[in-house]
C-alpha cells in the first residue's frame, strides 16, 4: 500500500498505462475511442499514470466526453494534480490519487486505486520499510559502496540504509544502522522527511529518510559495504550508480535544516 | 480542510447529487491549492459557454447537470458564446453548430444563469463591490473586478465557477486571502494614454512578469483602458490582480519596500507590438475584445461617421453585449454600414477558423488567442489604422 493524496473519490482496479510527460486531454486522446494521440495505446479502463495535466481547460470536458462514451480510464494517478485533470476526474467520477512517485509504477502493473483514502496498491509487489540516513560533515554527504552480492541494489551506491525491524521506530532504526555500518554514533536527527517509495523489481521500498550532522566522525565499515566517499550534495545527481531519489531526498532534507 | 456540518452533509449527498458533485469539486480544488475552508460568495461569472470551446463533452456535462437539478444560488452571468444568437448566419456559422450552441444557452438558462453572454458583465449585469468574495472565470473580467473594483476571486475554470455558483461558496485560498494580494513587482509605466497604448502596456507587462501581481506607477486609466489592459495582461501573462497607485482601491494597503521596479516604455511596447503582428493584410477586422463599452461604441461611430467602406472583401465585426447594443441605437446604425454589430459573441470563441485566415484586431488579448484558438495570422493596430485597410 502506497500513500498519496485523495483527489477524486471512488475505488477502481486496472492495468497501468504510463506516460512520462505532462498530458493534455484536449488533443492528447480521441474522446470517442480512448486512443492516445501522443503514443500507441488506449486509456479506456486503464489506470492512467502521468506526472500531471497541462494545456487547455477544455481538457476537463474531454474527460467527461470519454466517460460518456464508456472510454474513460478506470482511475488516474498523478505526481502533482492541477485544476484541469482534477476537475475532469471529479465531474466524470474517475477515482484519482496524486503525490505518488511515478517511478514506483510500471506499464502493465495491476493496480488498485482508492480515491477515498488516497492510497494505491500494486498487486504482486511487497512493501518493505527501510531507513536511509544522510551523514553530513563539513558540507559533504557520506555515500557507501554496496557489494556486488548485496540483496538490494547490488553494486550501487547509497546513503546508510537498512531494514526497520518489526516493532522498531524508524528513528531508532536509523541510529542502529549507522552504528552497525559505520561505527558512527548519532543523537537526534537534524532533518526528517515523510517516507518516499522506491521500486526495485517486485519490492517497493518504503524509505524513511533522515539527516544527521556530525563534526569529525570517520566511518569504520562492517561487511555490508565495501567502500565509502564524502561527496558534495549537488554532485549526487551526477553519479548514475547512486540509488534512485537520493539526490532529491538529500537536498530536500538540507533545505529543511534549522 | 475544515468543512462546517452543513458542508459535510452536502458532501455526503444529503442535498442531492448535483450539490454533492459541486462540493466534491470545490473540495478537490481547495485541496490542491491548500485551502483551509470555504468562503461565501456574492456572485459568479461562468466560462465554458461556446460550443466551439466545450464541445460535445461539455454539452453532455451541462445536460447531466440540468437533469440532476443543478441551480445556481448566487447571481451568475455567462461568458460569450460562439455566435450572435439571432444573426449567426452573417457569421458563416453552420446550422448544426447553431443548434448545439442554442442548446448550451438553454441549459445554462435552466440552471438560473443570466444568459446575457458577455465578457464585461462588470459594466452592468453583474457588478461586485469592494471586498466581495466572488467566483469568476474569464481571465479579463476577473482581473478587472479583482483590481479595479477590489472584489476577491481566483482564476476559476468553467466547471469550478459553476460548482461555486451552485453552492454559493468557493474554496478559500489564493486571492481570497488579503496576505496573497500584495504586489510582487513595481511597474514604472510610460505610455501616451490611448486605449491601444493600454492594450500594448498590458501585453508588455504580461510578457515581463508572467503571473505576478504588479503595482503600477505613472498611469491613470479610465474604465475602458483598464478593461483592455486587464485582458491583455491575463492573456500574455497570467495576471489576475494588479494595483495602480492612486487609482485602484487596495493600492494604498501595501508596503512596497524592497520590491523590484521594472520600467515599461517605448522599447517594451514596440516589442509587444512586434510579437502580436504577423500579417499586414486581413480578411476580417474584429473589434470588441473585451466587448465594446458604450463609450467605445460612441468613439468608433464618431470616427466612422461620414466615411465609406471601399474594400468589400474585408469583413468587419463589432462585438458587444446585447445590453450595450440596445443602449446605443444611433451608433449601431452608423457601424452597421461597415459590418454587423454582434451581441453574445466574439472573434475568439466563434468558429472563424476555416472561414478566415487573417484577422485584424485592436486587442492584445485577441492577438494572443487568435493564432492558437482560431488558427489566424494577426494584425494588431489601433482602430483608425485598422480601418485604413477598408477605407
Amino acid at each position: 500500500m502506497i500513500k498519496g493524496r485523495a483527489i477524486s473519490s471512488g475505488k477502481a482496479e486496472g492495468k497501468v498505462l504510463k506516460l512520462d510527460g505532462t498530458f493534455s486531454f484536449l488533443g492528447g486522446v480521441n474522446a470517442s475511442t480512448g486512443d492516445l494521440n501522443v503514443r500507441e495505446g488506449n486509456i479506456a479502463g486503464k489506470v492512467f499514470v502521468f506526472p500531471g495535466g497541462k494545456g487547455s481547460t477544455v481538457g476537463s470536458f474531454v474527460m467527461y466526453d470519454l466517460m460518456v462514451h464508456g472510454k474513460a480510464p478506470a482511475a488516474i494517478i498523478n505526481e502533482s494534480a492541477e485544476t484541469i485533470v482534477t476537475t475532469g476526474a471529479v465531474i466524470s467520477s474517475i477515482p484519482m490519487v496524486d503525490r505518488i512517485d511515478m517511478n514506483v509504477l510500471k506499464e502493465g502493473d495491476d493496480v488498485i486505486v482508492d480515491g477515498d483514502t488516497g492510497t494505491i496498491e500494486i498487486k504482486g509487489t511487497k512493501s518493505v520499510k527501510v531507513v536511509s540516513s544522510a551523514i553530513l560533515r563539513d558540507g559533504k554527504i557520506l555515500i557507501l559502496q554496496r557489494p556486488g552480492n548485496a540483496k538490494s541494489f547490488p553494486g550501487r551506491k547509497s546513503l546508510v540504509a537498512g531494514k526497520i525491524e518489526t516493532g522498531e521506530i524508524p528513528e531508532a532504526a536509523a541510529a542502529r544502522e549507522i552504528m552497525e555500518e559505520t561505527a558512527i554514533s548519532v543523537s537526534a536527527p537534524d532533518s526528517v522527511l515523510s517516507p518516499v517509495f522506491v521500486r526495485e523489481d517486485d519490492i517497493i521500498w518504503e524509505v524513511h529518510p533522515f539527516l544527521f550532522k556530525v563534526d569529525d566522525a570517520d566511518p569504520v565499515l562492517n561487511k555490508e559495504n565495501v567502500g565509502f566517499e564524502w561527496i558534495s550534495p549537488d554532485k549526487i545527481a551526477d553519479d548514475p550508480s547512486v540509488v534512485p531519489l537520493t539526490h532529491r531526498v538529500v537536498n530536500e532534507m538540507i533545505m529543511g535544516l534549522k | 480542510m475544515y468543512l462546517t456540518r452543513e458542508e459535510e452533509e452536502i458532501l455526503a449527498g444529503e442535498e442531492g447529487e448535483s450539490s454533492q458533485k459541486a462540493m466534491e469539486l470545490i473540495v478537490a480544488l481547495g485541496k490542491i491549492y491548500g485551502a483551509d475552508d470555504l468562503v461565501d460568495i456574492t456572485s459568479a461569472h461562468l466560462s465554458g459557454a461556446s460550443y466551439k470551446t466545450i464541445g460535445d463533452g461539455g454539452l453532455k456535462y451541462l445536460e447531466d447537470m440540468v437533469r440532476g437539478g443543478a441551480v445556481v444560488s448566487v447571481p451568475s452571468t455567462l461568458n460569450p458564446i460562439g455566435m450572435d444568437r439571432e444573426r449567426w448566419k452573417e457569421m458563416h456559422i453552420t446550422p448544426s453548430f447553431a443548434e448545439k450552441q442554442l442548446m448550451i444557452i438553454d441549459l445554462y438558462g435552466k440552471m438560473g444563469v443570466r444568459t446575457t453572454c458577455s465578457c464585461t458583465p462588470y459594466l452592468g449585469e453583474n457588478v461586485p463591490s469592494l471586498g466581495d468574495h466572488v467566483a469568476w472565470a474569464e481571465s479579463s473580467a476577473l482581473s478587472f473586478v479583482n483590481s479595479y473594483i477590489g472584489a476577491k476571486t481566483n482564476r476559476e475554470g468553467g466547471p469550478g465557477a459553476l460548482a461555486a455558483a451552485i453552492l454559493g461558496k468557493t474554496a478559500n485560498y489564493g486571492l481570497h486571502i488579503d496576505e496573497n494580494r500584495k504586489p510582487a513587482v513595481i511597474i514604472d509605466a510610460e505610455i501616451e494614454g490611448s486605449v491601444f497604448s493600454y492594450s500594448m502596456l498590458g501585453q508588455a507587462v504580461g510578457m515581463a512578469i508572467g503571473g505576478k501581481i504588479p503595482y503600477f506607477r505613472g498611469i491613470d486609466p479610465t474604465v475602458d483602458d483598464a478593461k483592455t489592459m486587464s485582458a491583455a495582461m491575463a492573456a500574455s501573462g497570467a495576471v489576475a490582480l494588479y494595483h495602480i497607485e492612486g487609482v485602484t482601491p487596495e493600492a494604498g494597503n501595501f508596503d512596497l519596500n524592497g520590491l523590484e521596479t521594472i520600467h515599461i516604455g517605448n522599447k517594451e511596447l514596440e516589442e509587444a507590438y512586434g510579437k502580436l503582428n504577423t500579417t499586414d493584410d486581413v480578411q476580417l477586422i474584429a473589434l470588441g475584445c473585451p466587448h465594446l463599452s458604450p463609450k467605445e461604441m460612441r468613439d468608433i461611430a464618431s470616427f466612422l461617421k461620414g466615411k465609406k467602406k471601399r474594400n468589400k472583401d474585408t469583413e468587419i465585426w463589432f462585438c458587444t453585449s446585447a445590453r450595450v447594443r440596445e443602449e446605443c441605437p444611433e451608433e449601431v446604425k452608423i457601424m452597421e454600414e461597415f459590418g454587423p454589430v454582434l451581441a453574445d459573441t466574439c472573434m475568439v470563441v466563434a468558429p472563424i477558423e476555416g472561414v478566415f485566415e487573417r484577422t485584424g484586431t485592436n486587442s492584445a488579448k485577441a492577438g494572443n488567442y487568435l493564432p492558437t484558438l482560431c488558427s489566424q495570422e494577426v494584425m494588431c493596430r489601433d482602430v483608425s489604422k485598422l480601418m485604413d485597410v477598408v477605407m
